[in-house]
C-alpha cells in the first residue's frame, strides 16, 4: 500500500511540475478587463534564447510598456504543451494570441478555427484562416547581405552555416548566405550543417559546438548560425579558436534573429537580425486600435524587418568601403535589380 | 574524403563518447547491484542544471562541478527510496524522474534567472572542458578494478546477481544498492555537468536530448561490463562525429543527404546490436527488489 501511495504522489507531482512550467504566468494575477490582453506561447527554445525568441519577447515587452496591455507568456516544455496553452489563452477571452515558431502554425491552425472572434498572430508561420496573422520575413534577403559581409571578410574562402532544424525556413537562411558570398566570391566554399532533424536541435549547445569545431577544422573563418540555442555552441568554438597578435579574431561568427553582437564581443561580425520584435509590437498595436488585419504581413529589407546589425561591439570588424558596398547590394534588392533565391518558394 | 578522417575526428568522438560514458557507468553501478537505473536522463539534467547554475552563481567551475554531482545524488536518492525502500517499479520510477527533471530545472531556472529555457551564459575561463573527460575515461579502470578486485564490488555484483545468497553472507543488501543508486547519480551529475559547463557554457532546456537513453544502451551494449561500455560509447561517439563531419561533404560530386548521416549512428548501433554482440545476459536480479525471507 505503501508504495502504491509513494507512487500516485510521484506522478502527481511530476503532473503539477509540467502543468507549472506551462502555464505558470497565465494565473498569476487578477485580469483588468478594461486593458487589452496579450497572450504570447514561445518557442521550444524559450524566451531567454538570445535569439529568434528573444527578439519575440522583446517586442511584446515594449509593447506592454507603451500600449494599454495585459500581458502573460508561456514557455512550452515540450510540443505537446503549445496546444493547451494557447487554448487556456482562448479560453479567457484573451484578445490577441501570438504564437511564436513555424512549428505552432499548425496548431494555432486547430485552435483559431475554433475561436473565431479572436485574433491570432503566428511567427514565421502561414495560416489562411482570417482572424490569423501570418507574420513572414524574407530571411533570404538578409542573409544574402550577411553572406556578402563573409565573404568579405574570410581569407580562407571557405564558410561555415550551421542550422538548427532541418526543415525549408533554415534553408532559406542557408540560401541567401551562399548567393551573398558568392555574389562576392565566385569560388567561395560554403559548408553547411544542421543540428539535427527534430525539435530538439534548437536546444543542444555541445551539438552545435562540435559542428563548428569540425567547420573550423575545415577552414571556415567566418560561420552563420541559425540554431537559437544550439547556435551558442558555435559562438564558444570561435572564441576558442583565439585571438591572433594584433588582437583580432581569428574565426567570427555571425548571429541571428537578435541583434547577438554583444554575446562575444569581437568575435561575433554581426548578426542577421529578424525584426521580430517590431512584427509583434505592430500586431499589438493594430489590435489596441482595432485595426488588427489577417492574411499575410511580410517583413523585408524594404521596411528594415530584416538586416544587418551594427554596433559599438562590430564597428571595427567591418571597413567602410565594405559597408558601402552592402549598402549597395541592399539597394539593388530592394529595386530588384538583385534577385535572391527564396529556398521556400521552390 | 580525405579531410574526414584526420586527427580532429578524434578529439570530437572523445569530447562526444564523454557524457556517455559517466552516464553508462553510473548505470553499471546501479544495474550490477540489480536497480534499473531508467533515469539517467534526468539525473544529468539535474546535474547539468545545477552546475551550470552554481558556475554563474559561485564564479567557480569546481563548486559547479560539486553541486552538479550533489544533485545527481539528491535526484537519484528519489529513486532509490522509492525502488528499495518502497520496492516500487523501477521502470515506472526512473521514468517519472525523467519527466520531473524536464519541468524542475525549467522552474528553477526560470525562479532564478527569469528564463525557463535557459541560463546565463558562463564566461569560457569558468569552463572546465577537459576535466570531466579525463575523470569519464580513469574511471573505466577504477570501475573494473573496484567491480572485480575488491570486497564492496564482490558484494554489489552478488546483490545483483543472488540477493538472497548476499543477505545470507551477511551483506546488507539494501545498503549496498543505495550505495549503487547514489553513486550512479554522482556519476550522471558529472556527465550533466560536462554538458554545461564543460562542452557548452550554459544550461538550455533538455540538453541532454536523449544522451541519457544513449547510455543506457551503451551499458546493454557493453554487457554491462565497464571496459565494453566504454568501447561501446566510443562506438557511439566515433558515429556522431562522424556524421559531423560527413555533413556537407561531397563524395563523387554528390552531396550525402543530411537525413541519411542522421540516421548512422542509429542504423549502427541496431546493426551492432543484432549482428555482433551475441546475447547480453543482465544482472539475474535486475529490476527485482529484494524482500529479505522472514
Amino acid at each position: 500500500m505503501k508504495s502504491r501511495f509513494l507512487f500516485v504522489t510521484i506522478v502527481l507531482l511530476c503532473a503539477l511540475v509540467a502543468l507549472n512550467s506551462s502555464c505558470n504566468r497565465g494565473t498569476q494575477t487578477a485580469d483588468d478587463k478594461s486593458k487589452v490582453h496579450v497572450g504570447i506561447v514561445f518557442d521550444i527554445g524559450g524566451k531567454d534564447d538570445r535569439s529568434f525568441n528573444a527578439a519575440a519577447w522583446e517586442g511584446v515587452k515594449r509593447a506592454a510598456k507603451d500600449l494599454p496591455i495585459v500581458l502573460r507568456d508561456v514557455e512550452p516544455g515540450s510540443p505537446t504543451n503549445i496546444e493547451p496553452a494557447m487554448r487556456a489563452f482562448a479560453e479567457r477571452g484573451y484578445d490577441l494570441i501570438i504564437g511564436v515558431g513555424f512549428a505552432q502554425a499548425p496548431i494555432m491552425e486547430v485552435v483559431a478555427k475554433d475561436y473565431p472572434n479572436i485574433n491570432f498572430a503566428i511567427v514565421d508561420g502561414v495560416s489562411q484562416l482570417p482572424n490569423v496573422a501570418s507574420l513572414v520575413f524574407k530571411e533570404h534577403q538578409g542573409s544574402y547581405l550577411v553572406g556578402m559581409l563573409a565573404a568579405r571578410t574570410s581569407k580562407t574562402g571557405t564558410l561555415g552555416f550551421i542550422g538548427g532544424m532541418d526543415i525549408p525556413l533554415i534553408h532559406r537562411f542557408e540560401t541567401g548566405y551562399e548567393e551573398g558570398a558568392k555574389a562576392v566570391n565566385p569560388q567561395i566554399r560554403v559548408i553547411q550543417n544542421f543540428v539535427g532533424v527534430n525539435d530538439s536541435a534548437w536546444n543542444n549547445p555541445g551539438k552545435g559546438k562540435e559542428l563548428a569545431l569540425s567547420q573550423i577544422g575545415r577552414g571556415a573563418d567566418v560561420i552563420f548560425t541559425a540554431a537559437g540555442n544550439s547556435g551558442l555552441g558555435a559562438f564558444d568554438a570561435v572564441e576558442q579558436a583565439g585571438r591572433d597578435e594584433q588582437g583580432h579574431a581569428r574565426r567570427f561568427v555571425i548571429g541571428v534573429d537578435s541583434n547577438q553582437n554583444g554575446v562575444k564581443p569581437g568575435f561575433v561580425l554581426t548578426s542577421m537580425v529578424k525584426r521580430v520584435d517590431n512584427a509583434v509590437y505592430n500586431i499589438a498595436q493594430d489590435v489596441v486600435n482595432h485595426q488588427f488585419k489577417g492574411g499575410f504581413h511580410v517583413f523585408g529589407l524594404e521596411t528594415d524587418g530584416v538586416g544587418y546589425s551594427l554596433d559599438e561591439n562590430n564597428q571595427t570588424l567591418i571597413p567602410p568601403d565594405v559597408l558601402k558596398d552592402v549598402d549597395a547590394a541592399k539597394q539593388k534588392i530592394i529595386a530588384g535589380q538583385i534577385q535572391v533565391t527564396d529556398a521556400m518558394a521552390k | 574524403m580525405n579531410e574526414i578522417f584526420k586527427l580532429s575526428l578524434i578529439f570530437s568522438t572523445i569530447r562526444l563518447s564523454t557524457p556517455l560514458l559517466l552516464a553508462a557507468l553510473g548505470g553499471l553501478y546501479s544495474e550490477r547491484a540489480g536497480v534499473i537505473n531508467i533515469a539517467l536522463e534526468g539525473l544529468m539534467l539535474a546535474g547539468a542544471f545545477t552546475a551550470a547554475a552554481v558556475t554563474h552563481y559561485a564564479g567557480n567551475p569546481w563548486i559547479g562541478l560539486l553541486a552538479g554531482i550533489l544533485a545527481g545524488m539528491a535526484v537519484a536518492s528519489i529513486h532509490a527510496v522509492a525502488c528499495i525502500r518502497y520496492k516500487a517499479d523501477q521502470v515506472v520510477s526512473g521514468t517519472a524522474i525523467n519527466i520531473l527533471m524536464i519541468g524542475v530545472p525549467a522552474l528553477l531556472s526560470g525562479a532564478f534567472f527569469l528564463s525557463s529555457g535557459s541560463t546565463p551564459q558562463i564566461p569560457k575561463d569558468n569552463l572546465i572542458p577537459w576535466t570531466p573527460v579525463v575523470i569519464a575515461f580513469l574511471l573505466v579502470p577504477l570501475t573494473w578494478y573496484v567491480l572485480y578486485r575488491t570486497p564492496f564490488g564482490l558484494r554489489l555484483r552478488a546483490v545483483g546477481e543472488n540477493p538472497g545468497a548476499a543477505d545470507a553472507a551477511g551483506v546488507s543488501v539494501n545498503g549496498m544498492r543505495y550505495a549503487a543508486v547514489l553513486l550512479s547519480g554522482a556519476l550522471a551529475g558529472i556527465g550533466g555537468a560536462y554538458l554545461s559547463i564543460g562542452q557548452s557554457s550554459l544550461f538550455t532546456r533538455n540538453m541532454t536530448s536523449g544522451r541519457g537513453f544513449i547510455a543506457l544502451a551503451a551499458l546493454i551494449f557493453g554487457k554491462w561490463r565497464p571496459v565494453q561500455t566504454m568501447l561501446a560509447c566510443l562506438l557511439f561517439g566515433f558515429t556522431e562525429a562522424i556524421s559531423i563531419q560527413l555533413q556537407g561533404v561531397k563524395v563523387g560530386g554528390e552531396e550525402i543527404p543530411n537525413q541519411f548521416i542522421q540516421i548512422i549512428p542509429y542504423v549502427l548501433t541496431i546493426v551492432v546490436l543484432a549482428g555482433f554482440i551475441g546475447q547480453a545476459r543482465a544482472p539475474r536480479a535486475l529490476g527485482m527488489p529484494y524482500q529479505k525471507e522472514r
